[in-house]
């Protein structure tokens, strides 16, 4: 009956072989039953457009870890929203995208086509699974649509896990194909817009402006991500993604403005033009941090660039902090500054060659925009929780390159004030 | 999967704390609260029983339906875990290698020869040593997920189960509510923090010949304490005393173990842990113990 001699000091390895044991079980591993979030977002921008969308997602988290999650939103969009065209000294009038009826836009406003009104629902399902006790699988299938709009895709990611748990290396891939139907048919690019329909052109010139019924765009994504434990509060994240699709990205509804060379008064409206492919790239780093008092400190960063010559950055910062057993507090900023798009445009002069592209929809040009507001919730049970949302928006626009006569009076590119407001509530099953 | 187990519980107010009490892993618990309302105690102490029935369950030795016994009668093939399981097993491994084989889950089978019943009787080598090639981790195959365990070899995870149950159980408190809180299950013990810096928790480390009176109060600001005793059962056999500490590695009682071995570390399961290999160790416990550096109290 020898007993070990021995008798050397385990402490360290006894500590850090418990460490892996509890951390993962307390942390990563989620209590199996149903996870059901349901909100109700609300978002009105000045003037603008307003939208509310219902949204349910549910996960059931299985007894050997694997989850199925499914998303379901509507989005119903009303109001109006900028067509292109540049503000004037003058009553401008347009036609409504469809070819049916037109709106007016008052001297010195910025034009918006005001029967901007659509209803999209979005349908996903999500299975993750663990292949082995390092490695999980998951797969995925989208469906959205609206009334001119429908988009299927599909998706697929492995996450390995290395160094005991503390890296995880994922690999992503989704692919998406978008057809584009709209009411009245493809408008030929950089075609000459109808001010008065029905009165005008003979309708062999109407049916020349349009050149078919639908378009499609296909998008394929990859992704690389490292996760890495930096410590028991500390989380790190790094992901690099590639996307690039190919095929119709013009957008049907939006026109430019044709302006005389000297006086910046439009002449004519033309139908925008865009590349036909487009290739992103992004890195995002991201750290969450828990403090001792159990507040939630989340920082993130995005530089995006692509090859339309856009390039961005995105900074984000949460802090979840408690100010009771049951009530907190996440205020949260987001800081994002974009360039334009090589090929975008206020307007076109007169007398000049046409570019091979162009587009003036302000989201290609050149802008900053800052959101600010908190969430406020209340844990009514372990189980359950109800939680609000507030915030603005405010957006800024740059006038890109040099305005001509009448648009020196103008703000060409008019600030964007939104707000967002969300009611959600959680309960688990 | 068998019906959860349901049992009753109960909170009481004592002085500027909430007390839950109820029964796990045939032990009483109790959940110490600082805090006022008395539906977030009442919402604590319900998330506590939970999730101690549930490890009682899922590592329950004799319940038909769950792992344990699912890899105790798989008969020499490989058992596919779940992660938690996994991350047992994992742990299991470490200690045993750790402990150079004093520590071992598969050496439950020697209840097959020593009882420690009122009347049992010493049992003899022979019956011992057949039991031996049956015991050993080391003749398992782990490669995690599968776990391949000889036919006839069994594992169970009693050593480990309570000291994770309230190193989980303090965990999950924390997360629905940080508050100061106590977990004891059985004398397992795992705090957060202490209601006031003045007056931290007060715990008695029991002496093991007089039942429920405390030998020492011993203050604890923050982590854990865990008591491995040898204290109420052995054999005696002509002038002979057998515990009921075994040791894997010989199939006999280990040789002079301390009566009670208690041991403060930042978690129950690390403290559950070097109390065990303490007692283990035998008439060289105290030695072992020192030279870990931790706080200890040993009784003989």
């Amino acid at each position: 009956m020898q007993l070990m001699s021995n008798k050397r000091k385990i402490t360290g390895l006894l500590a850090t072989a418990t460490c892996s044991l509890l951390n993962q079980n307390a942390v990563a591993q989620e209590i199996p039953g149903w996870y059901v979030d349901t909100a109700v977002l609300g978002y009105t921008e000045k003037d603008r457009v307003d939208a509310v969308e219902p949204v349910i997602n549910a996960t059931r988290i299985f007894d050997d870890g694997a989850k199925l999650n499914v998303k379901f939103v509507l989005d119903s969009l009303t109001g109006a929203s900028p067509n292109g065209a540049t503000i004037s000294d003058q009553i401008q009038t347009f036609t409504r995208p469809s070819g049916r009826g037109g709106y007016v836009t008052p001297a010195g406003e910025l034009p918006l086509d005001d029967t901007f009104k659509d209803t999209r629902s979005a349908l996903s399902a999500n299975y993750e699974f663990s292949l082995n006790r390092l490695t999980r699988l998951s797969a995925g299938l989208a469906f959205s649509d609206e009334y001119d709009f429908t988009s299927i895709g599909f998706n697929s990611s492995v996450a390995r896990d290395f160094n005991n748990k503390n890296t995880t290396l994922l690999l992503g891939f989704a692919y998406e194909s978008d057809t584009i139907t709209p009411e009245g048919g493809i408008p030929v690019r950089f075609g000459s817009v109808r001010l008065n329909p029905g009165r005008g052109p003979k309708w062999e010139d109407e049916e020349r402006e349009r050149e078919g019924g639908d378009e499609d765009k296909t998008v394929t994504d990859f992704l690389v991500g490292v996760t890495q434990v930096i410590n028991q509060r500390m989380l790190m994240q790094l992901n690099y993604s590639f996307s690039s699709s190919d095929g119709y990205h013009t957008d049907p509804f939006k026109v430019l403005s044709v302006v005389d060379r000297t006086s910046g008064r439009p002449l004519d409206y033309l139908y925008e033009n865009r590349p036909d492919s487009r290739e992103k790239q992004s890195i995002y780093w991201k750290t969450k941090y828990s403090l001792i008092n159990g507040n939630v400190l989340d920082l993130s960063y995005r530089y995006l660039w692509d090859d339309w010559d856009i390039v961005s950055h995105t900074v984000d910062a949460r802090y979840l902090f408690d100010l009771t057993d049951r009530l907190y507090l996440e205020p949260h900023v987001r800081y994002y500054t974009q360039q334009e798009a090589e090929f975008f445009s206020h307007s076109l002069r007169s007398g000049d060659a046409l570019p091979q592209y162009a587009s003036a929809d302000y989201r290609l040009g050149a802008f900053d925009g800052l959101t600010y507001g908190t969430k406020l919730g209340y844990r009514l049970s372990n189980r359950s929780e109800v939680s609000m949302r507030l915030e603005f928006y405010d957006q800024r626009g740059d006038t890109v390159g040099t305005p001509i006569g009448i648009q020196n009076n103008y703000d060409l590119f008019p600030n964007l004030d939104a707000t967002i407001f969300q009611l959600s509530y959680s309960i688990r099953f | 999967m068998s019906e959860a187990i349901q049992r009753p519980t109960r909170l009481v107010r004592k002085g500027t704390l909430w007390v839950g009490q109820f029964e796990a892993m045939a032990s009483p618990c109790e959940i110490l609260m600082s805090l006022d309302a008395r539906e977030v105690a009442e919402e604590l102490l319900q998330l506590a029983a939970s999730e101690a029935w549930r490890v009682e369950q899922k590592y329950s030795r004799y319940r038909d339906d769950g792992i344990v016994p699912r890899i105790n009668h798989s008969n020499g093939q490989p058992v596919s875990v779940d992660p938690e399981t996994a991350q047992l097993l994992d742990f299991a491994w470490q200690c045993y290698t750790l402990s150079e084989g004093l520590f071992d889950i598969t050496s439950g089978i020697l209840r097959k020869a020593w009882s420690f019943q009122a009347g049992a009787a010493v049992p003899n080598a022979e019956d011992i040593a057949a039991l031996m090639p049956l015991i050993g981790l080391d003749k398992a195959h782990w490669q995690s997920p599968d776990l391949t365990l000889p036919a006839g070899m069994q594992i169970d995870f009693g050593g480990i189960g309570k000291e994770y149950a309230v190193d989980r159980t303090l965990a999950q408190l924390q997360q629905r509510a940080d508050v100061p809180l106590l977990v004891n299950f059985g004398g397992d013990i795992a705090c957060n923090r202490c209601p006031d810096p003045e007056q931290p928790w007060r715990i008695g480390i029991e002496a093991p010949s007089r039942q429920g009176e405390a030998l020492e109060m011993v203050a604890v600001q923050s982590g854990a304490l865990a008591t491995s005793g040898s204290s109420y059962r052995y054999l005696l056999s002509e002038g002979r005393r057998y515990g009921h500490v075994l040791n894997p590695r010989t199939g006999w009682p280990v040789e002079e173990p301390p009566l009670s071995v208690t041991v403060a570390a930042s978690t129950c399961t690390e403290a559950g842990m070097l109390a065990t290999f303490a007692m283990l160790h035998g008439r060289d416990a105290e030695v072992f113990l020192e030279k870990q550096e931790v706080r200890y109290w040993l009784v003989r």
